[in-house]
């Protein structure tokens, strides 16, 4: 039976067994997470098979001819999307390191081209120093403040991202790309001139601000009320996903078997059950636990006779040897209780500082310990040894109605409880 | 609990609130057969699907007890505790209140602690026998609590009982005294009362008397586990 959480596409019907992805020519367009750049020159190396060096001469080539290649960088890193996770197995940090030396040495190339280009006019593209300088300061400040809205992945944008630092990256870049603008523009001219100006294009802005700010809200709102609208529908369509598979499936086994009591009592409690843990237990964390292991085994014994155990657990533990010849055990007392004795069967553990106790009580005739034959091994060997083996004890007891199996272990050592 | 615990010379009248006419109809049906060998011990006098029609039906009616489901449509959507709330004060002819057994396929902490907090005498789940219910009935009418083995779990677990905290004196809120955590190790490992009784050589009326305090501590105490679960109560 399918647990509610597993994904979804494990989780359709076997007409939405989903087909084998094509496999493609090429490896997906995706930049790697590792490294200090961007990644994506080493993507496209990885996408068209080349080597990487090539593209990135060809992105320093391109960029001389009229800047082309660092608009295509720029668009490229905007709108390629991070890889998933770290593939398994690549040198993460060795490929950091070479890629931040190459980072380095880019980085040196471009300042010293850019000198060049200064002090002697008339090489490569001609540039003026008015231009130039407030284009770099412009080009810093936007790399620093995209780059930290790549950190966080673009879609969350800062929301809880990182925090302070995030922030304080986001204004220092804007600030340094105004700070560029604003000396672009008064280039040459006075402060005073370009005053009039500014002034008016913030009254322009303003005013826009307030026409837009209405219609922007209530852009922000359907927004809003849609991305809710789509997180219900999705969580219906997991609830009906997850109804499909087990309730009705078992009302159409049930229907097709209902000559049969038993079977359709073992199917019942086994579906109130799955149901039950998926209505109230949420995801199921991991299994290694010793409350999990008697819980598993209680289901186990009830799935096999059809007889319902009524289990209640307190406290849990980790689990180990110890706490698994403790389960074995109680899995033995309670096949013998289904198998010998009458319902209701209440099985207690109780898991605390002082070790664990676990009951199994039937409402059978009951038996006497030094009537079983020698040779039988279920009891004494399955039971009783295996608790003694195990610093533990066990003991049967018959009481008026029906028989009651006791087992104890110690403590966990080491436990500081 | 086969045995009644106090006889009784009228039968119980008893009223039973769920939102599925089905189980309504089965619960009836079950209960008058259980009840055809032992005479008749209870009553039905009343039925209701949702909160309003609960707390009229109570109101007009003042049955001894009312069997309530947990989850129910309508009031300010708490289900069962909104009946118990609606109700408060309510008595029946005789001048006791009337009392309530949370009766429900629900075996979540939240759900049982929350209707025991709203004032609940008991929590059963639907998968009782109809014998052990007539006897659970009883029980709740004399003004005794019902414990099931899971409830037991949850308070030994909720109380920290479990993991070895008792109470120095009886009269503490957040902990159980050391007899009441043994009574309910007891009840949670399917002991009847008459059981528990004879394990700790004590009677049945000071079997009841625990289970009524531990029931006081579960709806007074203020540990943190109890109110978190009675706050935290999901909607599903």
């Amino acid at each position: 039976m399918p647990t509610p959480y597993q994904p979804a596409a494990t989780r359709l019907g076997p007409e939405a067994v989903p087909e084998p992805a094509p496999v493609s020519a090429r490896p997906p367009l995706v930049r790697s997470r590792a490294g200090w750049t961007p990644g994506v020159c080493a993507a496209i190396a990885r996408h068209l098979g080349v080597s990487v060096t090539a593209v990135r001469l060809a992105v320093v080539v391109l960029a001389f001819s009229g800047g082309a290649g660092i608009a295509a960088y720029g668009f490229l890193w905007a709108l390629t999307p991070l890889e998933d996770v770290a593939p398994e197995g690549e040198p993460s940090a060795l490929w950091s390191d070479r890629r931040r030396s190459v980072l380095v040495i880019v980085g040196g190339v471009v300042l010293v081209v850019v000198g060049l280009a200064l002090s002697v006019p008339g090489v490569g593209v001609t540039v003026r120093s008015s231009v130039l300088v407030p284009a770099f300061v412009i080009g810093v400040g936007a790399v620093v403040a995209w780059s930290n809205l790549d950190e966080a992945q673009r879609g969350r944008w800062l929301a809880g991202g990182r925090g302070g630092v995030g922030w304080v990256r986001v204004a220092l870049g804007t600030a340094l790309a105004l700070v560029g603008i604003l000396v672009l523009v008064t280039r040459g001219n006075s402060v005073s001139e370009v005053w009039d100006a500014l002034l008016s294009a913030v009254a322009v802005l303003l005013g826009t601000l307030f026409l837009v700010a209405p219609w922007a809200v209530q852009l922000w709102g359907d927004l809003r009320r849609e991305q809710v609208a789509a997180a219900r529908a999705t969580e219906r369509a997991d609830i009906a996903a997850h109804l499909h598979d087990s309730v009705l499936q078992t009302l159409a086994l049930i229907q097709r078997q209902s000559g049969d009591p038993a079977s359709v009592t073992r199917l019942a409690r086994a579906q109130e059950r799955e149901l039950r843990s998926w209505l109230y237990d949420g995801p199921q964390g991991s299994q290694e636990s010793l409350a999990a292991a008697v819980t598993e085994v209680a289901h186990e014994v009830e799935d096999l006779h059809g007889v319902p155990v009524d289990l209640v657990v307190t406290g849990d533990r980790p689990f180990e040897q110890h706490g698994s010849a403790l389960s074995r055990a109680m899995r033995e007392a309670l096949l013998n209780a289904v198998r010998h004795a009458a319902p209701p069967i209440t099985a207690y553990v109780e898991i605390g500082p002082s070790g664990v106790e676990a009951f199994v009580r039937d409402r059978g005739e009951g038996f006497d310990l030094d009537a079983v034959p020698e040779d039988r091994l279920g009891v004494r060997q399955s039971v009783l040894g295996r608790m003694e083996r195990h610093g533990g004890a066990a003991r049967v007891r018959r009481r008026e109605d029906g028989t009651e199996v006791e087992l104890r272990l110690p403590p966990l050592e080491g436990d500081p409880s | 609990m086969t045995t009644p615990p106090t006889a009784r010379s009228t039968p119980i009248r008893v009223v039973l609130v769920d939102d599925h006419r089905m189980f309504r109809t089965g619960v009836r049906a079950e209960l008058t057969e259980a009840m055809a060998a032992g005479g008749p011990v209870c009553e039905f006098v009343g039925e209701a699907p949702d909160v309003d029609t609960a707390v009229s039906v109570i109101r007009t009616e003042t049955p001894d007890v009312v069997l309530l489901d947990v989850h129910l449509p309508g009031g300010s959507g708490n289900g069962g505790g909104d009946v118990i709330r609606g109700c408060a004060g309510v008595e029946t002819a005789d001048g006791t209140p009337v009392r309530f057994l949370a009766l429900s396929v629900s075996d979540a902490a939240e759900d049982v602690i929350a209707t025991i907090r709203a004032g609940a005498r008991g929590y059963v789940t639907k998968t009782i026998t109809a014998r052990d219910l007539v006897t659970a009935i009883q029980r709740v009418a004399d003004g005794d609590a019902v414990f099931s083995p899971r409830l037991a779990g949850f308070v030994l677990d909720a109380f920290g009982a479990a993991a070895g905290e008792i109470a120095e004196v009886d009269e503490e809120l957040d902990r159980l005294s050391a007899r009441e955590r043994e009574v309910m190790r007891l009840i949670a490992r399917g002991y009847q009362y008459k059981e528990v009784a004879k394990e700790l050589f004590i009677s049945v009326k000071t079997v009841e008397t625990h289970v009524s305090s531990v029931l006081r501590k579960l709806q007074l105490s203020s540990r943190h586990e109890l109110t978190a679960w009675a706050m935290g109560r999901r909607l599903v």
